[in-house]
């Protein structure tokens, strides 16, 4: 179906030509974003420089009933940017300006095309930085970090995107113009900026930001302690939050990541049954005295080989063959599919234990590399798309590490967001009920259901008529909230 | 007269909701108002707390004192310390904290999971009981200052912390507003990492530095050797006291501090976080197309107007 020729109209005099993209083979380009399964190919791409543009374009998607979904740079991995057949794409690229720094208040004001990294790179020399940190931070925006809340391997102390915004300016899906948050903290009424982050796309938006910048710690240090098993490098974990200790970061990667990056990017990792990455940052008296304790814990729990960094090179080096796991099982295997779940961090091991039985059962290989100090998981699902039918055993083993993540206490998605991939698996968190209460938000912000629909929310035309079994939230299992 | 209704369970309060909606009667929670006071004096129980996890789920009429009693043994606490000892359910309806938000943030911060009883009596989870989890509409950060008119905020999940074992304060007497400016600046600008930074005014500054023993004393020496000033755990009580008397609150980015003092001649102010606590009422910053937004909100989820 063509778009309205009036709706063409408004947008042709709204944007100048260069920001309209309508050739079927440049429209390609935004056919999906990280989650490469899912595509649809828009009816019309547009790409708007100021707030004032994009409510225009907005305007006219109102008038016209015309869905619309926004796109940062496309390295969501849940499929958040999928267009919609039909509607179009609203591109923030080239709204890439940072505004405001303001290091007085430890403020920074930017547009939402930004990338994240180019926020810390901004401050740094003046002894500042943006804490969350996702590992696609070269390249992803501060509006898809607000869209998704996205997290990163410091998260576990300095909290996602939603503990770092502070002001929203959004254009709600009828074009007008609102200021979430404010000049300052503590805003009279519910909190609308803390409901709109993470919100998806789904019920406007963001075209300036403000982000809270932190002072750089006085002293970082970082290890990288080799285990005989990943049980025993969970028991270290458990050590750690026990006496007290919060790290700026706990990764753990098991042998076969090890194994891929290795490969890939040479780390120097031990040749061991799992690796943790334990990073301590803070004042200097406090760091060092904690240092101590975790090198104890992890030699108490059976650490074979243990490295600190000694400096900023050394350290580097430690991250980089966990920043490159991703795309280090590109060497060891012709697919992977990236899971995000997560699980109350007591649970490790035994949901550890459940993924090797699916691996057994579905004869296919899953490496798993996490933030284990807030339990995060992100199996790597190995398979080969030549071979027949395995994606779709890759596809049904990762929701079954789903099913096992929320059988634990835990959550669907810890940080990559539900997007178009597991709206179908929302069911198994929430009931009716309380998807309907989210509804209700929906609907105060976008009652016409134009901005980014399709994402989030289960519905019969995604799911089939049956909606995925209903499980009991995690609450209410725990026998700590009844249903009625 | 109102009548007052005391659920002790999810179950009983959802049933005082229905009941008051059939019968188109208003409810107030937990204040004056309205056919119905409902309160949450007796959904007070902790429900979880995985020490391992760092996590507790409670209902919400639990207060803080009665929640750190259970926390302490095992080291940990909830980072919210507003005065007056007021129950979880408060501290994220009427968006309540203390000084040590500097370090730890607000409840919108805290809160992990919450389950409500909607106008009509419908109980709704949202979020979980897992730290990070960005599954669906996180409805428990909306209800942080939602001021009981979305809903009953029946349970909260929430993200404990470590206790620090010491805890040293250092008080920096401030003469002027540029004073002040200059010290919460030099602050800011260095690596010590207080876990709140309240400014009592006219008064003095006053830095809470905890961790070990060994760590706190040190931040403590790098702090006077900063500020200048003495320690004084005292101040403390007279933050609170100030705290509690107040009647309104303002926020501002905290580079205008001097600003906001010269228009305050007292308050105590959150110097970190950029909010004052005044002697007198506040007006609301919001503008009017915020409001409205507020307003749909609320018309949707309680679309009879039950809540009052």
């Amino acid at each position: 179906m063509a778009l309205p020729a009036e709706f063409l109209a408004r947008i042709e005099t709204a944007l100048p030509a260069g920001a309209i993209v309508r050739e079927p083979e440049q429209l390609k380009t935004y056919e999906c974003d990280g989650l490469t399964g899912h595509r649809t190919l828009p009816a019309l791409v547009v790409l708007p420089s100021s707030t004032t543009e994009v409510q225009a374009v907005v305007r006219a998607c109102h008038a016209a009933g015309i869905p619309f979904v926004a796109r940062g740079a496309g390295t969501g991995l849940s499929g958040g940017a999928l267009p919609v057949a039909d509607g179009i794409v609203i591109s923030l690229a080239r709204m890439d300006r940072i505004l405001e720094l303001d290091l007085d208040s430890g403020r920074a004001v930017v547009e939402p095309g930004v990338t994240n990294l180019a926020v810390s790179a901004a401050v740094l020399g003046d002894g500042f930085y943006y804490a969350p940190d996702p590992s696609s931070q070269q390249v992803c925006t501060i509006g898809g970090n607000v869209a998704e809340n996205s997290g990163g391997a410091h998260c576990l102390k300095y909290g996602f995107t939603v503990n770092h915004v502070t002001a929203l300016e959004v254009v709600l899906p009828d074009g007008e113009l609102v200021e979430l948050g404010g000049e300052g903290l503590d805003q009279p009424g519910p909190d609308l900026l803390g409901a709109f982050v993470g919100s998806e796309g789904t019920l406007g938006i963001a075209t300036r930001i403000t982000l809270r910048l932190l002072r750089r710690p006085e002293a970082v240090r970082t290890l990288l302690a080799g285990f005989p098993s990943t049980d025993a490098a969970g028991a270290a974990v458990s050590g750690i939050v026990a006496a007290g200790i919060l790290p700026a970061a706990v990764e753990m990667m098991d042998r076969l990541t090890i194994e891929a990056a290795e490969a890939a990017v040479h780390p120097g990792y031990p040749d061991a049954g799992a690796v943790l990455i334990v990073e301590l940052d803070g004042a200097t008296a406090q760091v060092e005295e904690d240092l101590e304790s975790v090198l104890e814990l992890c030699r108490d729990a059976g650490a074979e080989e243990i490295r600190v960094a000694a400096d900023d090179a050394e350290r580097a080096l430690l991250w980089k063959g966990r920043k490159a796991a991703f795309a280090a099982m590109g060497r060891v295997a012709a697919n992977y599919y990236v899971q995000d779940g997560v699980v109350p961090r007591t649970k490790l091991p035994a949901v550890l234990r459940r993924i090797s039985e699916l691996e057994g059962e579905f004869g296919l290989r899953v490496g798993n590399v996490f933030h284990a100090g807030d339990g995060n998981l992100h199996p790597l699902v190995l398979y080969d798309e030549r071979n027949a039918g395995e994606a779709e055993r890759a596809q049904l083993l990762a929701e079954r590490i789903l099913e096992a993540c929320v059988d634990a206490g835990g959550s669907i998605t810890g940080e990559h967001g539900v997007g178009s991939d597991k709206a179908c698996s929302m069911p198994l968190l929430f009931g009716p009920d309380d998807l309907e209460a989210m509804q209700r938000l929906r609907r105060a912000f976008d009652p016409d259901g134009l901005a980014n629909p399709g994402k989030i929310f289960p519905t019969p035309r995604l799911c089939g008529e049956v909606p995925g079994p209903y499980r009991a939230h995690p609450l209410e299992r725990a026998g700590l909230a009844e249903r009625f | 007269m109102p009548s007052v209704s005391e659920p002790a369970s999810v179950r009983e309060a959802a049933a005082a909701l229905r009941e008051a909606a059939a019968s188109r009667h208003c409810v107030s929670i937990n204040r004056g108002g309205g056919d119905v006071c409902l309160s949450t004096r007796r959904l007070d129980r902790i429900v979880e707390h995985e020490a391992g996890d760092l996590t507790a789920t409670v209902e919400a009429g639990i207060r803080l004192s009665a929640l750190a009693a259970e926390l302490a043994p095992h080291r940990q606490m909830l980072a919210l310390d507003p005065p007056g000892d007021p129950t979880v359910g408060a501290c994220v309806a009427a968006n309540l904290s203390g000084p040590r938000r500097h370090r730890y943030g607000t409840a919108r911060d805290l809160v992990l999971g919450v389950t409500v009883v909607l106008a009509d009596g419908t109980v709704v989870s949202s979020g979980g009981k897992v730290v990070k989890n960005v599954a669906g509409y996180d409805l428990g950060k909306l209800l942080c200052g939602s001021l009981g008119k979305l809903g009953l905020i029946a349970r909260v999940s929430l993200r404990l912390h470590p206790r620090p074992p010491a805890a040293r304060t250092l008080v920096v007497p401030v003469e002027s507003a540029s004073g002040a400016q200059h010290a919460a600046a030099a602050v800011h600008r260095s690596t010590l990492v207080p876990s709140a930074v309240d400014l009592l005014w006219p008064g003095g500054l006053a830095l809470l530095l905890e961790g070990s023993e060994r760590a706190a004393a040190a931040e403590l020496m790098r702090a006077e050797e900063l500020l200048g000033g003495a320690e004084d755990g005292e101040i403390w009580r007279a933050v609170a006291e100030r705290q509690l008397a107040s009647k309104g609150r303002t926020s501002f980015p905290p580079g205008k501090l001097e600003a906001v003092l010269e228009a305050h001649p007292q308050a105590l102010v959150r110097v970190g976080a950029g909010v004052a606590y005044l002697p007198g009422p506040a007006p609301d910053p919001r503008p009017e197309a915020v409001r409205r937004l507020a307003e749909r909100i609320r018309s949707e989820f309680d679309p009879t107007s039950v809540l009052v």
